[in-house]
């Protein structure tokens, strides 16, 4: 199965524990919602093709991330490769959306040289009864770290998939305006076009599953 | 021991199912596979059953020891059959329960079989200590083999050292307070063997358990708290054994498996773990090692989780119990081996594919790879080269490397903070930098305005030097003549000499003088004359004149010479004369001499006359030329007067049309005022008669009603008369004939106010006369001080107060009757007494001025 891509981008998705990054990404790349998933131990790896324009496809290889705190010390090392990220608060608890700020500082450390395009994302907006944070409040937060604000729901499946392709689009720019270059040793940014050879998970696991022991 | 039969072809199934699997490991598995099966097995077969990394472990081991070795490994053969067959039906990852089960369901053989086991493991339990000490080796083996499901509480408990802890009496206290965690580990509870039935549903008794159990923890251990990942660790532990058991095997595990030391907040021995695998993956799988940074799939992506889970969440729960079970003996080795063993039996696979598909595998194809020969995953784990002292050495260049990491942070920190206080240094210098470049732009313009300075100093300088020069060279020279007239000395008629030079240039100077003022009066006079000149026209004519006067002269000039030319003519033929009068004198007689000097007098009378006539003529031309001069002055002064006269003229003739123009103004104002004088008295006029015609009209009424009076006061006797003579009928009569002279008396009234109303009118229209009358006597009168501001309605030199009394009269009608009153026959007198039309007439405008 060949795929053809103008380019991949590679994004990293971070936040407080328990707000729900897992559950976005296998919404956006599997279509499916799990009521419970494994807490995140360490990083976990995904990867999506996302058509922006017709004909213009963008290969998304995203990183999931443990959000506990002790975990940086292993999430650390991906920031460094990643050109975006999707920062997520749950919107029905207001600690997560007050560590956004650390967050973006933990980032901004460990991105140096290369810079991150991150997307503010307020999770489970469907628990509308639980909100604690006003979007109004989120937007204004992000306004004043010159991000974009989207608010999402996995469960309802609502905005996922603009935010990935919002981010997509504007790192798309950002790398057509020559903001964002590609670079020897850095990964967050590759130029595709070259078709890879990619088995799809079914494919792989029909020839090595079984295993008779 | 009918089975036997059957394992080989299970086990040899591995072997053709996975051809895959790297060609170092496949001799390996027959070779261990059959001579285990046979329980009369030799110690030859036993020790080549054992791994070659730990062949040391069975060589020591009794026959009987192995036998019941090898029925257990016969016992976990079944045992794996039988959980693949269950798991096949349930599906389910995290099957834990499927030991147990299996149990219950096993065949007659594997019952058997396990009672054997269970009587082993009884004993083992039970004579412990004397296991460990003496046995220790039989021991390790049959914990690889896997401890019987029963058995797992008390066994790890006895291995952890974990069944008699003072911690565990703390355990209900820890329950009834509150830990910080308590929010975090409430949220990861129920995402824990959420598919697992002993923790299925909110509120379940595993969640509960597992809840109080990682609170205790994390109140028992501050530092650590929390750490997402060792609920599954817990997790497992409840599935075994009663919660507060548990909590002492954790605390166990975290304080001696390195565990501790994982979970801390700064989890460096998690980085040391990776590390450590990553070098035994660059050791022993270099080829992936390339392939693995090639693609930049990082060790910690995969292997964290295999650290701090021990492989719970990464392999189904029946695996990963086996390995936790070797975990309790061995520690983290096993994890690292169990790792190492996973990727060296995917190798060929992975290093075919790119991140994603490497990242599938990892996540869906590894984990069930095992389900079905956990012990080959076991047996794998055991030939992974090892080596403690190794991984020692490892630890310590690890530990160096990250103390030179830390020391590098804190360098680059210490860097940082330098870098920034150079920066703000580097500011204050550029500042300090910009005002000293003003300083010298500033100093280089005064510098420049300096030289120039300096320049014009030095050109005054030479000018000074070069007059200074000339200065020093008329000294000399003043010198010198001072010299020269030291040397002359003064002498007496030297200093006269030089008086009367002095007195003569003096008197010369007086001259000069004078003649300078002479010069000075004629310029003055001159320009006088220049300015009493006529303009170019008079110029043109005069040259003209001067000209014919030249021609004139010219003529004269002509008549001169020519009349000179007679007086030479004349004097030669008088030489001729003379001569011929001399020459004959000299010859001839006396006689002869007489009448020649007649003739000579003659001559000379006539010569005389001639002269005479000649001065006369120039006496003449003189005088005509002044005539000529008169002539041109006199001229000059008419034409002078005539332009004077021209001015004159055009000014009058100004004045005469504005004059003209104003007196038409006025005659037409005069024309408009006789227009509406005679309007006004046609008005008036017509007013009288009508008023005279009601007159009489009423007048005439007046009789009638007179008459009729005079018939009623008859008829009214007559009544009288009559009434006496009969009372009720003249009483009426009487009543009637008073009404009706009542009405009558109301009629005459009537018309009397009729007659009243004209006669005012008629007064108000013969008043205007009389206010025209009021007019004339208002000049005398006080009021007349109001009205200066009206002057300039007035269009003629017309006493302002005039207009005064009509106003009055007409703004205030009970004023008008008052004097109307008062003063009508003096009014009359007066307008006999004056009669001055323009006034009247003025006061006729002004009125005519206020109507408007």
């Amino acid at each position: 199965m060949e795929t053809i891509w103008l380019y991949q981008f590679r994004l990293i998705v971070i936040g407080d524990s328990t707000v729900g990054k897992s559950c976005l990404i296998r919404r956006f790349t599997e279509g499916r919602f799990a009521q419970v998933s494994d807490p995140t131990v360490g990083v976990d790896f995904f990867s999506r093709l996302v058509e922006i324009e017709p004909g213009k496809r963008i290969k998304l290889q995203i990183w999931d991330t443990a959000g506990q705190e002790r975990f940086r010390s292993i999430t650390r090392a991906y920031y460094r490769n990643s050109v975006g990220g999707l920062l997520l608060f749950d919107i029905t608890n207001r600690r997560s959306f007050t560590n956004v700020h650390n967050w973006l500082e933990e980032a901004q450390s460990h991105v140096q040289p290369h810079n991150i395009v991150f997307l503010l994302v307020g999770h489970k907006c469907d628990l509308e009864a639980q909100r604690q944070v006003s979007q109004q409040e989120a937007e204004k937060l992000a306004g004043a770290y010159g991000m974009r604000y989207v608010e999402t729901s996995a469960r309802e499946s609502i905005n996922v998939e603009k935010a990935f392709v919002d981010l997509t689009r504007d790192i798309f720019a950002l790398v057509q305006s020559g903001d964002i270059k590609i670079q020897d040793g850095w990964e967050g940014v590759k130029s595709g076009i070259v078709p890879n050879t990619v088995h799809s998970s079914e494919e792989v696991t029909k020839g090595n599953r079984q295993c008779y022991c | 021991m009918s089975l036997p039969s059957s394992s080989p072809e299970r086990e040899g199934l591995p072997q053709l199912e996975c051809p895959s699997s790297p060609s170092g490991m496949d001799p390996d598995p027959p070779s261990t596979g059959s001579p285990v099966l046979s329980p009369d097995s030799s110690s030859h077969d036993a020790t080549l059953s054992a791994p070659a990394a730990s062949p040391a472990d069975s060589e020591n081991l009794s026959p009987d020891e192995l036998e019941l070795l090898a029925k257990l490994e016969e016992q976990n053969r079944l045992l794996e059959a039988d959980s693949k067959s269950m798991r096949s039906m349930s599906g389910s990852r995290r099957n834990s329960g499927s030991s147990l089960v299996s149990s219950s369901s096993a065949s007659s053989n594997l019952s058997h079989l396990e009672e054997d086991t269970w009587i082993l493991w009884g004993r083992i339990v039970n004579e412990w200590e004397e296991w460990r000490r003496k046995k220790d080796k039989l021991l390790k083996e049959l914990i690889r083999k896997g401890i019987p499901h029963h058995f797992r509480a008390i066994v790890w408990q006895l291995l952890g050292n974990a069944t008699d802890m003072p911690v565990k009496n703390q355990y209900s206290e820890l329950l009834k307070m509150s830990s910080p965690c308590e929010k975090l580990i409430r949220r990861d509870i129920a995402r824990t063997y959420p598919e697992h039935e002993f923790f299925k549903g909110q509120d379940s008794l595993g969640q509960e358990v597992l809840f109080n159990v990682m609170k205790a923890y994390s109140l028992v251990d501050r530092e650590v708290g929390y750490c997402q990942g060792s609920a599954f660790i817990v997790g497992l532990l409840l599935m075994q054994m009663p919660e507060e058991e548990a909590f002492c095997v954790f605390v166990r595990l975290m304080q001696e498996y390195r565990l501790r030391e994982l979970f801390k907040p700064s989890m460096a021995e998690l980085g040391l773990c990776i590390y450590q695998f990553e070098y035994l993956l660059q050791e022993q799988l270099p080829e992936l090692n390339v392939h693995f940074r090639s693609q930049s799939f990082h060790t910690s992506m995969y292997a964290s989780s295999w650290f701090l889970t021990l492989f719970l969440t990464f392999l189904p729960l029946p695996v990963a119990t086996r390995i936790f079970d070797i975990f309790m003996y061995e520690g983290l080795e096993i994890i690292f081996r169990v790792g190492l063993a996973i990727l060296q039996y995917n190798q060929t696979d992975l290093i075919q594919l790119d991140m994603e598909g490497m990242s599938q595998h990892f996540q869906k194809v590894i984990p069930h790879q095992f389900d079905s020969c956990t012990d080959k995953l076991i047996l794998r784990a055991y030939q992974v080269k090892y080596n403690p002292k190794r991984m020692k050495k490892l630890e310590k260049e690890y530990t160096t490397i990250k103390n030179k990491e830390m020391e590098e942070q804190i360098e680059i920190k210490r860097l940082r903070t330098e870098n920034r206080l150079l920066k703000q240094r580097i500011e204050t210098l550029e500042k300090e930098s910009a005002a000293l470049a003003d300083r010298l732009i500033q100093g280089q313009v005064t510098r420049a305005q300096e030289a120039e300075e300096n320049y014009v100093i030095k050109r005054e300088l030479a000018v000074v030097r070069q007059q200074c020069n000339t200065a020093s060279e008329s000294l000399e020279k003043a010198l010198d003549t001072i010299r020269e007239l030291q040397e002359q000395k003064y002498t007496e008629p030297f200093v006269t000499n030089l008086q009367t030079q002095l007195e003569q240039s003096r008197l010369h100077e007086a001259e000069l003088f004078g003649a300078l003022k002479e010069m000075q009066d004629k310029v003055l006079d001159l320009e006088k004359r220049s300015s009493c000149l006529p303009d170019e026209n008079n110029v043109a004519a005069l040259q003209e004149e001067l000209k014919q006067i030249k021609l004139r002269e010219l003529e004269t000039l002509r008549s001169f010479r020519e009349m000179q030319d007679t007086v030479t003519d004349l004097n030669q033929r008088w030489q001729l004369h003379m001569s011929r009068g001399s020459s004959t004198g000299g010859g001839g007689g006396h006689w002869k001499e007489s009448p020649k000097k007649n003739a000579m007098n003659e001559l000379q009378d006539k010569l005389m006359t001639v002269r005479l006539r000649e001065a006369q003529a120039q006496a003449e031309l003189r005088e005509v030329k002044l005539k000529a001069l008169q002539l041109e002055s006199q001229n000059q002064i008419h034409s002078k007067l005539n332009g004077r006269n021209d001015q004159e003229r055009s000014a009058l003739q100004d004045r005469l049309q504005m004059l003209a123009n104003q007196n038409k103004a006025l005659q037409a104002q005069l024309n408009e005022m006789k227009r509406k004088q005679a309007e006004l008295d046609c008005k008036s006029k017509e007013e009288v008669m009508a008023v005279r015609l009601r007159e009489a009209d009423s007048m005439a009424a007046m009789a009638e009603l007179r008459q009729k009076v005079a018939d009623l006061e008859i008829q009214k006797e007559e009544g009288l008369i009559q009434g006496q003579l009969n009372h009720s009928d003249s009483r009426q009569y009487i009543n009637a004939l008073r009404d009706q002279i009542a009405e009558l008396k109301n009629e005459i009234r009537q018309m009397r106010g009729h007659k009243a109303a004209p006669s005012s009118r008629v007064s108000s229209g013969g008043g205007s006369a009389n206010y025209q009358d009021l007019c004339l006597t208002s000049p005398t009168s006080a009021e007349g001080d109001y009205l200066s501001s009206d002057e300039d309605l007035l269009p003629s030199p017309l006493p302002p107060n005039a207009l005064y009394p009509s106003l009055s009269s007409q703004c205030h009608p009970s004023a008008r009757l008052d004097s109307e009153g008062s003063t009508d026959s003096e009014a009359e007198e007066r307008v006999l007494t004056h009669p001055d039309p323009q006034q009247l007439y003025g006061s006729m405008v002004c009125a005519e001025a206020l109507d408007n």
